[in-house]
């Protein structure tokens, strides 16, 4: 098998490109056959456009991070928001939540932004689902997007506040 | 100092050896995830929205393949040179998708060693530095590597 070895560079480079191409050829046979062969093949062709999961860069904000024993938490002043949908803020939610129920696909609901923005609050604490990416994350951002300022997002989500929901002076709601 | 003397030194093997060493390995830990998930990852080449829907899914299936190669050749040293090209194309495309994403202010994730889903690896001109970083190693090993440490040494001495 001839190499590339001390040949002069262009001819060396030759040999290089042209291994390449073969090595991709291979690679490309091996790739659709052991895709046709799997449980977990995909199609050649994609059949429908994929959904894809990147927010419009300019409707979206920075949130702050908020621990999920910050006090405010707890404080009047706060406008609480659960960003998880609506069968587990019926489950559980923090007293006083309101949910608003954030979907990665679809943009947030332009009244609910509004109702964010006629409470006047001074602090703005959203809490999602917790997972990565965190709704809560997401939904705080896509509201401070919106111009609302203050706006922070409980780290860990639901499941870093729910320990504490049996605790009724923690306002938790069973 | 030549070009000629420059590109003729000896000692390239030596300091390509831990180059080649550290791409493959950076490669081999990349294509891990495609292979194993080619949905997720047609996903993430859907995500920076260059190419038409009927090539996503086809680069999806082939580059983790071609990536895994180019990975083990580079670590075994056969066809080194063929490996590092490999990889210089592979970081070609990789930089132009990127820095077209960040042009067009996608805030998203690389999906270079974890789907889209995990926010972990979040694309920035840092990630164009760190892969033009990698291209010219990979630029380094095809130039300057005439005597690759490895397989493709072992089969010269043979022939």
């Amino acid at each position: 098998m001839p190499g590339s070895m001390e040949y002069p560079l262009p001819r060396a480079m030759w040999i290089a490109v042209r291994d390449a191409a073969l090595v991709t050829a291979g690679c490309a046979v091996v790739a659709f056959g052991t895709n046709a062969l799997r449980s977990m093949g995909i199609p050649v062709v994609a059949r429908e456009p994929y959904q894809i999961l990147v927010p419009c860069p300019d409707e979206v904000g920075e949130s702050i991070e908020m621990a999920a024993d910050d006090a405010r938490l707890r404080s009047s002043g706060t406008l609480l928001i659960d960003a998880r949908d609506t069968a587990d803020y019926a489950a559980w939610h923090l007293e006083r939540a309101r949910s608003v129920p954030y979907d990665f696909l679809d943009p947030v609901n332009e009244k609910a932004v509004q109702e964010i923005a006629s409470t006047g609050a001074s602090v703005v604490a959203v809490y999602g689902d917790g997972a990565e990416p965190d709704s809560g994350r997401e939904l705080a951002r896509e509201i401070a997007g919106k111009g609302i300022r203050n706006v922070h997002h409980v780290v860990g989500g639901a499941p870093a506040l729910q320990p504490k929901a049996p605790d009724a002076a923690d306002g938790g709601t069973p | 100092m030549t070009a000629a003397v420059l590109l003729g030194w000896r000692g390239h093997a030596w300091l390509a050896l831990p180059a080649r060493v550290y791409l493959a390995g950076v490669f081999l830990f990349a294509c891990w995830h495609k292979i194993l998930d080619p949905h997720s990852f047609a996903i993430d080449v859907a995500t920076y929205r260059m190419l038409p829907l009927a090539a996503v899914n086809a680069v999806a299936i082939v580059l983790p393949w071609v990536e895994l190669a180019a990975g083990i050749m580079l670590l075994v040293g056969l066809r080194a040179r063929a490996g590092a090209l490999l990889v210089a194309g592979m970081m070609v495309v990789f930089l132009v998708a990127i820095a077209w994403a960040l042009a067009h202010g996608y805030d998203m994730s690389c999906g270079c060693f974890a789907s889209q889903g995990a926010a972990a690896d979040p694309i920035s001109w840092k990630t164009v530095v760190r892969d033009a970083a990698w291209l010219a190693l990979a630029l380094y090993v095809l130039v300057f590597d005439e005597r690759p440490l490895g397989l493709d040494r072992l089969l010269a001495r043979r022939a």
